[in-house]
Parts: structure tokens; C-alpha cells; sequence
């Protein structure tokens, strides 16, 4: 009887904090992880039967085809519960504090997965289970976010350019002056956006003035990053989304800082009627200068059901389910075969936007982002807070 | 012949009220207030006041006081005073000013109407009024985006009556388009409570106003709006609560533009979405402190006028 009065007054003590001050507060009511179950440090061992499930994965909104869960389900006879959230903060948050009990972490990203590795929240791979492994592109065969892929598998991946309006925009003009284009499209006043991430936006400043060491953490160099951010307000009345992926079909935004794989899903699913893929546009630096990322799945190191998020991770690496998955969600699958050429011949992907898709060559040699610490990570959010009040 | 007595009749009948019994009717809602607003607001202020797990870079609350650290704060409090969050604060009080100033306009009529004239209609006249309340916010606020787009019915309808040649870019991130999804918003949130007010002004004041010979004007400007204040501030207060604190309604309205950024968007930018939870639980203390002196004058105000009209 001692144990459930005990639960219940922390169930119904998390239930208070939860309704009147959200998420992030309930998580500071959490403890070491939540779940009673033994962490796993270790990869699980070879040749485990799968579970019965269900199998839980925390995920963005409308990340997967629908299609593609069923057909795992019934491959497995098993169901899939997906927890879906917002921000990547959102879902360390609730995975720390242990208000969400997950198997699979769908879309981890390169700047917060060296925190997810170091506070044992994610388990090892065993790629015994992950047979499609080899279908992955060879770049990531040793990420700077998790050395020699112990942790991690792409799920998809992009590059950051900008996003335009080719009816209305010389793609010339656009070629010859780079990021500096967006600084001199005053004639698309109000219809200009930038990316709502700090890290993004002012990459974006750095790399305009030609500052490659794009994790750097010197406070003049965000200082300065800031200020010429800042001038877009005024200059151009710059709005601050990730919603350039519609906006720009739709024909409400001219140019946008966009990530690739974006404006192929926006090509896919948001030209009006009549409208074609011919009317978009995107630019980006050259492959030294080219910012790519990717997202990418792991298994919880608490995870109820270990062999089936492995087994769904496999899958989704599978060449047919990957095609089917892009072919609804126009997420770049990070995978050998489907190469710019396949997606383009395949129709999923007009040609004017072959750019879109990011080439092994643009992995291995492009920019990417690292884990600043919290020192960096609160110089960059202060800076963009700054920025988002107005400057 | 003697005057009559006034014998005074003790509905007790001279037994002690029973304070006990109504305490205990008292308690599910004093049990209520502290799960729902007294824990948590503890909560926050652990939060603003604790820590960060440096790896996950999740709160670590300080519940203890002694162990609270005002240093998030104090950095927070020099961006809101003279810093450029001051700016955010003055641009949010001056949106849900103007927005409040909306809310009158458009609100007191309608709360009039249907209070003192519509009798018959008056059932039906309510419901219109709570039918908002059937469709979340959020959806409101996104039929908005497609109303005020360049091609959209407002464009059209502006040109069409020929208020404007050229249609106008709504969503560019201009703060009337932000005035304007506050007041739709919380409009009939200031209504209800207004019209309820108005609904109990004893109907023989105004008639006594009348026969005295004021003018309908005149009547409404010296009973009818004097009665209806304390209406009118707590229609004011549950409006104004909410809006100080929306982050949604322009960041659908502006697509996110900076000149419109609100302090709700920054709380919600340090709670969810930055490595600084602290930061974003000072600022909604910060804001708390300015809500507390509305309240409190809004109580005083109350308090001054029931005793007013006690005498």
C-alpha cells in the first residue's frame, strides 16, 4: 500500500506541474531517466527474438509515411505508438525526465547527439540486426556526431542553401552573388524568410563573409553574425520560420533560407493548381562552404523493446521502404541508390532542383555542425534571442 | 399612539454559525488553487532559480531556497530594464492595449445589446457568442493566415468596396495585423463577462433617469456606464491575462517576424527550444510581477466600488 500511495502522489504532484506549467517543468520534477529499467551501455546481444510491442518512437509530425509504419506493423505483427513532438530540447526533455517511455529516437540531430551519448540516454547498435546497413552512403560511415556510427543511423539527409522564386529571381543573379543576394533582395521586401535556428541563421552571416570554422564559439564573430542578421529586419522586414518548404510554392515568399530536402517536399506538395516545378529554385555554396546535416535514429537505453527498434531501423534502410517513405514525405533517404539521378529519373524530384539533393562528395567534404557545449550554446541563444526581439 | 418597533429577526435563530461546515465546502477549491497554481508557480521559481544539467542541458530545480541561485535572473532582469528585451515588454503591453481598446469597441455594444435590448433574442445571441469557443484557436488563427493572404476575401472585399487600389500584404510581419488576431481571439472572452454585468444593472435606475428627463445618452453616461465599471475591469482583466502571454497568434499572423515578437515567444523560445530553461522560467516570473500589479488594482478598484455601494 506504501509504494502506490507513494505513486500516487508523485503521479498526481507530476499531473499539477504538467497542467500549469508544461513540459519543461515537469521535466525539472524528473529524476534519472524515469524508467526503472537497467540502462543498456552495451550493444544487445546477437540473434534476440523480437519483442511483442508495442514499439514506442518520439518523432516530429507527419516524419514517416504512414504507409510505411503499417506495413512494418504487419510484417512484425506488432503495433507502433509514435510520440510526437516539436523542437529537438522538447524531446531530450521528455526523454531525460522520463515522462515518455521510448524505444526509438527517430530523429536525433548532429548537435544534440553527443549529449544524448554522454548522458546515457541512447544504447550502442548491434548491426547484426541491421543487415540494410550497407545500403547507407559511405560518408556516414564515420559521422563527426558519433565516431565510427556507434549509435546512430541516417535517416535523412539535407543541405542549407536558399530556396527562390525562379519566375521572379534570375537563378544568374542568385549564382553570382551567394548568401549576399539575400541582403540585396530589397525588391522582395516582405516576402524574404530566414531559418528559425540560431545556428542556421547566423552560419549563414559567417559564411557570407567567408567564416568557414562555422562551430566556432568566439563571441565577436556571433557578435558580428548577429548584427548582419539583425539588418534584415529593416532591410527587408525578414520573417523568422521553417515554413519556406510551402511558402515558396505557394508563391507568399520569394527567397527563403531553406534546407534542400524541404523545397522537394514542398515541389511535391504545394504548387498550386497549374503551377509547375519549373517556377523553384535552389542555391548553395560551393561543396567546401556547404552546410549538410542530416537526422538520424537510435535505440533508447531504455528501451522496452531493444530487437524490434532495431529491426525497424533495418527497415526503414530497406532501398524499396526508403523509396516509399520519400516518395510521401520528400525526406532524402541518406542511401547509395537513391543517388540525385534515381530520385530525378524516378520523378520524385523535378530536375531544376538536382541541387536539392546532396552528393556523397558534399558529406564528406561539406561543413558540419558539432555540439558547442553550454557555454557556446547559450552565447549562440542569447544572440539569437536579440534577434528575434527586434535586434 | 407609539411608534412602531423593528424587531431585527436572527435567520440563525440565535445559534453560532457553523464556520466549519462551509470551510469544508471550501476546501476542494483551496485543494484545487494549490495543485494547480501554487505547486506550480513553486516549480517555476525552482526552475528559474536552480540549475542546468550540463550534458542533456535539462532543468535541475533548486526546491530548496536556500540553494536558489538569482544569477539567470538577474542577467534577465538587465536585458528587460534598459536591455532589448525592454523593448519586447513595451511592444506587448502596447499590443494588448491597443487590443484591448478593440475589445471595447467592438465588445461593450454587443455586450449592450444583448443584455438590455435584445429580450427575445437573446438566448439565440448567446450561443453566437460562445459558437467560437466550438473551433480551437489555432484553427481560428489559420483561417485567418488564408483571410488576410494577398489573394485572399479581405483583399478582395478592401478593393472591391474600393477602400484600396492594391491589395496589401497582411502577413508581412506589421503589428495591426497582430492587434487584429488578438482582438478576433479574445473578444468574446471580454463579452461574456461584460454582458453578465450589464444584464444585472436594475432596469429601474435607468428608468428613473429616464423620468427625471436625461436623454438616453445621458442616462447611459451617468448610470448605465458608472454600474457597469467593475463589468467592464473584469472583462478587461480576463482578457488582458491571456494575451499577455500569447505567442501563437502572431507567429501564425507574422510567419515569425521580429518586429512582432511578443514576451510569450520568448518564453517559449528559452523554454522549449533553447538549453536555457532558467532564463525562460525568470521571464515568466518577470511577467507575473507585472500581471500582479494589474490585479492588484484591478482588486483595489473592485474592493472600493462594492464598499461604495454597500453604503
Amino acid at each position: 500500500m506504501t509504494s502506490s500511495r507513494r505513486q500516487f502522489l508523485a503521479s498526481s504532484a507530476r499531473l499539477g506541474v504538467l497542467l500549469g506549467a508544461g513540459v519543461p517543468l515537469l521535466n525539472a520534477c524528473g529524476g534519472d531517466g524515469g524508467s526503472s529499467r537497467k540502462k543498456q551501455t552495451e550493444p544487445i546481444a546477437d540473434g534476440l527474438p523480437p519483442e511483442k510491442g508495442p514499439l514506442r518512437i518520439i518523432n516530429y509530425a507527419d516524419y514517416v509515411n504512414p504507409e510505411v509504419v503499417a506495413n512494418f506493423e504487419a510484417k512484425y505483427g506488432v503495433k507502433v505508438e509514435i510520440s510526437t513532438i516539436d523542437t529537438d530540447s522538447e524531446a531530450t526533455a521528455k526523454l531525460a525526465s522520463g515522462a515518455l517511455k521510448v524505444d526509438l529516437h527517430h530523429s536525433m540531430v548532429s548537435t544534440s547527439i553527443g549529449n544524448l551519448i554522454e548522458g546515457g540516454l541512447i544504447q550502442p547498435l548491434n548491426r547484426s540486426y541491421l543487415t540494410n546497413r550497407g545500403n547507407v552512403l559511405n560518408a556516414f560511415d564515420d559521422p563527426p556526431y558519433d565516431p565510427g556510427a556507434v549509435y546512430s543511423v541516417p535517416y535523412t539527409f539535407y543541405g542549407t542553401g536558399l530556396g527562390y522564386r525562379a519566375d521572379r529571381i534570375d537563378p544568374a543573379e542568385v549564382e553570382a552573388q551567394g548568401w549576399d543576394f539575400l541582403w540585396n533582395a530589397t525588391k522582395f521586401k516582405g516576402q524574404v524568410s530566414v531559418l528559425d535556428d540560431e545556428r542556421e541563421a547566423f552560419t549563414m552571416a559567417m559564411l557570407r563573409k567567408g567564416i568557414t570554422d562555422i562551430n566556432t564559439v568566439d563571441p565577436a564573430i556571433i557578435d558580428q553574425a548577429l548584427a548582419d542578421v539583425t539588418e534584415l529586419i529593416d532591410l527587408l522586414n525578414v520573417k523568422v520560420n521553417i515554413e519556406g518548404y510551402k511558402d515558396i510554392p505557394e508563391g507568399t515568399t520569394s527567397l527563403a533560407h531553406i534546407w534542400s530536402a524541404d523545397l522537394i517536399g514542398g515541389a511535391a506538395s504545394y504548387l498550386p493548381e497549374g503551377v509547375t516545378a519549373d517556377v523553384l529554385g535552389y542555391w548553395h555554396p560551393p561543396t567546401k562552404q556547404y552546410v549538410v546535416n542530416n537526422d538520424m535514429m537510435g535505440v533508447l537505453a531504455n528501451a522496452e523493446n531493444p530487437v524490434l527498434a532495431h529491426l525497424y531501423i533495418d527497415y526503414l534502410l530497406d532501398n524499396d521502404v526508403s523509396e516509399l517513405n520519400f516518395s510521401w514525405n520528400g525526406y532524402l533517404p541518406a542511401l547509395t541508390k537513391l543517388d540525385a539521378d534515381y530520385v530525378i529519373n524516378a520523378g520524385y524530384v523535378p530536375e531544376n532542383l538536382r541541387n536539392c539533393v546532396p552528393t556523397n562528395d558534399d558529406i564528406a567534404k561539406g561543413l558540419r555542425y558539432k555540439a558547442l557545449g553550454p557555454d557556446g550554446d547559450a552565447l549562440y541563444e542569447a544572440a539569437w534571442s536579440k534577434f528575434t526581439a527586434g535586434g | 399612539m407609539s411608534a412602531p418597533t423593528i424587531v431585527q429577526v436572527d435567520p440563525m435563530g440565535g445559534r453560532p454559525p457553523r464556520t466549519g461546515t462551509w470551510a469544508v465546502f471550501a476546501m476542494p477549491g483551496v485543494g484545487w488553487l494549490i495543485a494547480l497554481f501554487v505547486v506550480p508557480v513553486y516549480a517555476v521559481m525552482a526552475v528559474a532559480f536552480g540549475s542546468v544539467d550540463p550534458i542533456l542541458r535539462t532543468p535541475q530545480p533548486a526546491w530548496n531556497p536556500l540553494a536558489w541561485d538569482f544569477s539567470a535572473m538577474s542577467s534577465l532582469l538587465d536585458r528587460v530594464f534598459g536591455g532589448d528585451l525592454g523593448k519586447v515588454f513595451l511592444r506587448t503591453f502596447a499590443f494588448v492595449f491597443l487590443a484591448l481598446a478593440g475589445c471595447v469597441a467592438i465588445g461593450y455594444p454587443v455586450a449592450y445589446f444583448v443584455a438590455r435590448k435584445a429580450s427575445r433574442t437573446r438566448g439565440v445571441l448567446l450561443a453566437l457568442l460562445v459558437l467560437p469557443f466550438w473551433i480551437s484557436y489555432l484553427m481560428r488563427m489559420l483561417a485567418w493566415t488564408n483571410l488576410l493572404q494577398q489573394d485572399g476575401y479581405v483583399n478582395r472585399m478592401l478593393q472591391w468596396l474600393q477602400v484600396m487600389d492594391a491589395p496589401r500584404n497582411w502577413l508581412d510581419g506589421d503589428w495591426p495585423t497582430v492587434v487584429i488576431g488578438l482582438v478576433y481571439g479574445y473578444v468574446p472572452f471580454f463579452i461574456l463577462p461584460l454582458y453578465s454585468a450589464l444584464e444585472r444593472i436594475d432596469g429601474r435606475l435607468i428608468e428613473a433617469g429616464r423620468d427625471l428627463g436625461a436623454s438616453a445618452f445621458r442616462t447611459f453616461l451617468r448610470i448605465t456606464l458608472p454600474l457597469s465599471i467593475p463589468g467592464l475591469m473584469a472583462a478587461s482583466v480576463i482578457t488582458i491575462l491571456p494575451m499577455m502571454g500569447d505567442y501563437y497568434t502572431n507567429s501564425y499572423l507574422t510567419s515569425g517576424s521580429p518586429r512582432t515578437e511578443m514576451v510569450g515567444n520568448q518564453i517559449e523560445y528559452f523554454l522549449r527550444g533553447s538549453s536555457q530553461p532558467q532564463t525562460g522560467a525568470s521571464l515568466v516570473l518577470v511577467l507575473m510581477a507585472f500581471l500582479l500589479v494589474l490585479m492588484v488594482y484591478y482588486l483595489r478598484t473592485t474592493l472600493k466600488a462594492q464598499r461604495e455601494s454597500e453604503r
